[in-house]
């Protein structure tokens, strides 16, 4: 199988009413990036037959009907819009309050002892530089941040919580990531926020998008 | 207008339409009628003036018309079904009136049945659809299952009833498409996923339905762990201790579980209806000729 980068991604089937194109193998900037600025560049003028794009970690989604498409002409249509430059839309930035620890963040205090800090010092860390908003996925509204330096890197928990509530602030694998409702996860709980990235009674239901940035603050 | 109470409800008894479709990148999956032929076809023999209807399981359910008259149609799977005392055909379709006690109960065959009217279920769609969700726990009733004591309204009146083509189901192997990860499991692997048989279990739900792989296909199969990709109804995706899990209408929006591959359109309507504790087995096709049967699949 030929090695998949960022300028040379692969376009698979998904299925038979959906396309993949995938620009790494692993989760790392330089695939999130290209998979956000190609899903915004094809949303701008989708290829006809295209209903439906949606950007994720590594990769784009497209849903055809193929009743009406078939995918060797959409194929064609991505390879070309893949040639031409990626226009990524400007990132908004967003300020997120968490509180910290205590009840709202239980694994709090093990992260930081893991990583060699105090809490403060985690907290510092933590929320010294913005990060990217990666992508949204897994539950409705939740989304990926990232990248914390290499100093902020742990693996997920042994074993999964079954339930944890809305507003979660979620640490693993060098990301924060944030509940927008209630979810098992296998992540660290570090923290809660009031924001809620997911209302059902407004169109879109999300308020942040792929590229946004993020800055959090302590509460 | 007209209004129904559910008098018994058996479980994951859903409102549904076609689907809540571009939600994906908000995390949220389309969902929709686990068997949509089954679900178009009772919309056609109610007359049914929008997408609307109820889909229920093996147990079925019960109402009664509280107020008003209105056209009521079934179909998917072979369930029983009683007005007040008398026995209907399965499919089929009856006028129903203030006091009639509808009644569907388990039968034969099939994990999913539809209830279809003329007029349309009146409820606020919520993006765009009334369909429930189960995992994004929005549409229908806030998003719920239905429980006796529901009250439902129906408003409109629907165009004339028409009998529509009947659908003749293939029998054999459940036909896929090779998948994103096929190429992570060996060839032996690949070769022994299609020529075992599976057994549907009883964990089955609009989620994905887990497979019994009696044979140990995938007992020795590890696979690293995976970056998350979107999921589609349909992805056959394999747990971490081996189990084959098919996807189905409420599927999770993204997954990092490794996937052999996908089950074709044409053929996930009759996989969701494929009772607990059946053999199954798995045929590869092409994507052409997967987009040929959708073509000449009757509508």
């Amino acid at each position: 199988m030929a090695f998949i980068a960022p300028d040379r991604p692969m376009i698979v089937p998904l299925g038979d009413s959906g396309i993949l194109v995938r620009f790494g193998e692993q989760l790392d900037d330089a695939a999130n990036r290209a998979a956000i600025g190609f899903a915004d560049s094809v949303l701008q003028s989708p290829p006809a037959g295209v209903e439906e794009v949606v950007p994720s970690l590594v990769s784009v989604f497209l849903r055809y009907d193929p009743m009406q498409s078939d995918f060797g002409g959409i194929c064609g249509e991505l390879r070309l819009r893949l040639t031409g430059r990626p226009s990524a839309h400007s990132p908004n930035t967003h300020i997120i309050e968490v509180r910290f620890g205590g009840a709202d963040g239980p694994d709090l205090e093990a992260v930081a002892a893991e990583l060699g800090l105090d809490a403060p010092g985690f907290i510092a860390r933590h929320n010294a530089l913005p990060l990217r908003v990666l992508t949204t996925g897994f539950a409705p509204g939740f989304v990926y941040c990232g990248f914390h330096p290499e100093g902020l890197v742990l693996p997920r928990r042994q074993s999964v919580r079954p339930m944890v509530p809305a507003g979660s602030v979620l640490f693993a694998a060098g990301q924060t990531a944030i509940a927008a409702t209630d979810i098992p996860t296998g992540w660290h709980v570090i923290g809660r926020t009031a924001f809620r990235n997911f209302d059902p009674l407004t169109d879109p239901p999300t308020h942040l998008r792929a590229g946004d940035l993020l800055t959090f603050r302590a509460i | 207008m007209a209004l129904l109470r559910i008098e018994r409800a058996g479980p994951l008894v859903s409102i549904q339409d076609p689907g809540r479709f571009g939600m994906l990148s908000h995390g949220v999956s389309a969902s929709g009628p686990m068997d949509r032929r089954s679900f178009a076809r009772a919309g056609q023999w109610a007359g049914a003036i929008d997408g609307t209807g109820i889909e229920f399981t093996m147990a079925g359910l019960a109402l009664t018309l509280v107020e008003g008259e209105v056209f009521a149609a079934w179909d998917g799977g072979e369930f029983s079904v009683n007005l007040n005392a008398g026995r209907l055909d399965w499919p089929g379709y009856t006028r129903l009136v203030a006091g009639d006690r509808l009644e569907i109960s388990v039968g034969p065959g099939g994990n999913y049945g539809y209830l279809r009217f003329g007029g349309k279920l009146n409820l606020v769609p919520v993006l765009g659809s009334v369909a429930t969700s189960t995992r994004a726990r929005v549409g229908g009733l806030s998003g719920r299952t239905l429980a006796a004591g529901d009250v439902l309204e129906i408003v409109g009146v629907g165009a004339a009833p028409r009998s529509p083509q009947m659908e003749t189901r293939e029998k054999g192997a459940i036909r896929f498409l090779w998948g994103l990860h096929a190429e992570l499991f060996s060839a032996e692997v690949r070769q022994a996923f299609v020529a075992a048989r599976f057994r549907t279990s009883a964990a089955m739900d609009r989620m994905g339905v887990r497979l019994g792989d009696e044979s140990g296909v995938f007992s020795a199969a590890r696979v690293l762990s995976l970056v998350s990709d979107p999921v589609v109804a349909g992805d056959i995706q394999i747990l971490g201790d081996g189990t084959p899990i098919v996807l189905m209408r409420d599927h999770q929006p993204t997954g990092g579980y490794p996937r052999i591959g996908t089950v074709i359109t044409a053929d996930l309507d009759r996989f969701a209806q494929i009772r607990p504790n059946r053999e199954i087995s798995f045929a590869p096709v092409s994507l052409d000729h997967a987009h040929r049967i959708l073509r000449s699949q009757t509508p």
